[in-house]
């Protein structure tokens, strides 16, 4: 067991993710939902399947996938989360819900 | 944190315009403020407009989507190359992956005790539109 390179691997990986897209998408997501755990597995097996990735192809993941519709994809899908909380938000403020149980008899 | 949701409330009326024509998006945000105006938070139910599983699903793809070709992957992957050694670097990036998210989670978890529930969810809405805005400036200058 090589122990120098697990304690690399670690250290460089836990840098360059301090603060990076996928932890504030985790703190953003965890602090607006009551379902931790899901955003906590969901956010581990994302990352833990594509570090297995990068180590099982190599560099050819890059010429696998077209990496431009791989990153707007998942562009879409950060807008369209972050849409749906400012919505509910805006929603909430500004327009009277007609599902209110005050007017049923 | 205040400039920057009273900023975005304002351009989120000029945003609706766009969603209005997606009617399962409308209607799980009616039904999340009728939840909330009654008072009574339905289980399992997040803002996000989803069950447990929705959550999970859409939190893996997005973050999985986005982390194929970062540094972090870049780095295992030169490691792993370099070191001949691929599982015992596994082993360690993953580790790190499993904690960085844990704090994550911590965090958010941490500021929902401090901050109220609609400042949380504006300034959580303004950073996934950031990360989205950052993936496709990526995209464009790739």
């Amino acid at each position: 067991m090589d122990w120098h390179l697990l304690g690399v691997s670690f250290v460089m990986v836990f840098v360059s993710e301090l603060g990076d897209k996928s932890q504030l998408a985790a703190i953003a997501l965890s602090g607006s939902s009551k379902s931790l755990k899901a955003i906590f597995l969901g956010t581990s097996a994302a990352l833990l399947l594509a570090s297995f990735l990068g180590v099982l192809l190599g560099e050819g993941i890059s010429q696998l996938l077209p990496m431009a519709w791989v990153k707007g994809i998942a562009a879409t899908g950060f807008a369209i989360m972050g849409l749906k909380l400012l919505l509910s938000q805006f929603e909430l403020a500004a327009i009277c819900d007609p599902e209110t149980p005050a007017e049923s008899p | 944190m205040s400039l920057q949701s009273a900023s975005q409330s304002s351009s989120s009326s000029v945003l609706q315009i766009a969603s209005t024509e997606d009617e399962s998006e409308l209607g799980a945000s009616a039904s999340q403020s009728a939840s909330q105006l009654s008072s009574e938070p339905l289980p399992a139910v997040s803002p996000l407009g989803g069950t447990n599983l929705k959550v999970f699903l859409s939190t893996f793809l997005t973050i999985f989507l986005a982390e194929l070709g970062d540094k972090t992957q870049l780095t295992t992957l030169l490691l792993a190359a370099k070191s001949h050694a691929p599982w015992i670097v596994f082993a360690g990036a993953g580790t790190a992956l499993v904690i960085t998210s844990l704090l994550g989670v911590w965090l958010g978890c941490w500021l929902a005790r401090r901050i109220s529930a609609k400042t949380l969810e504006t300034a959580a809405g303004v950073l996934l539109l950031l990360i989205s805005a950052q993936l496709f400036w990526e995209v464009f200058h790739l």
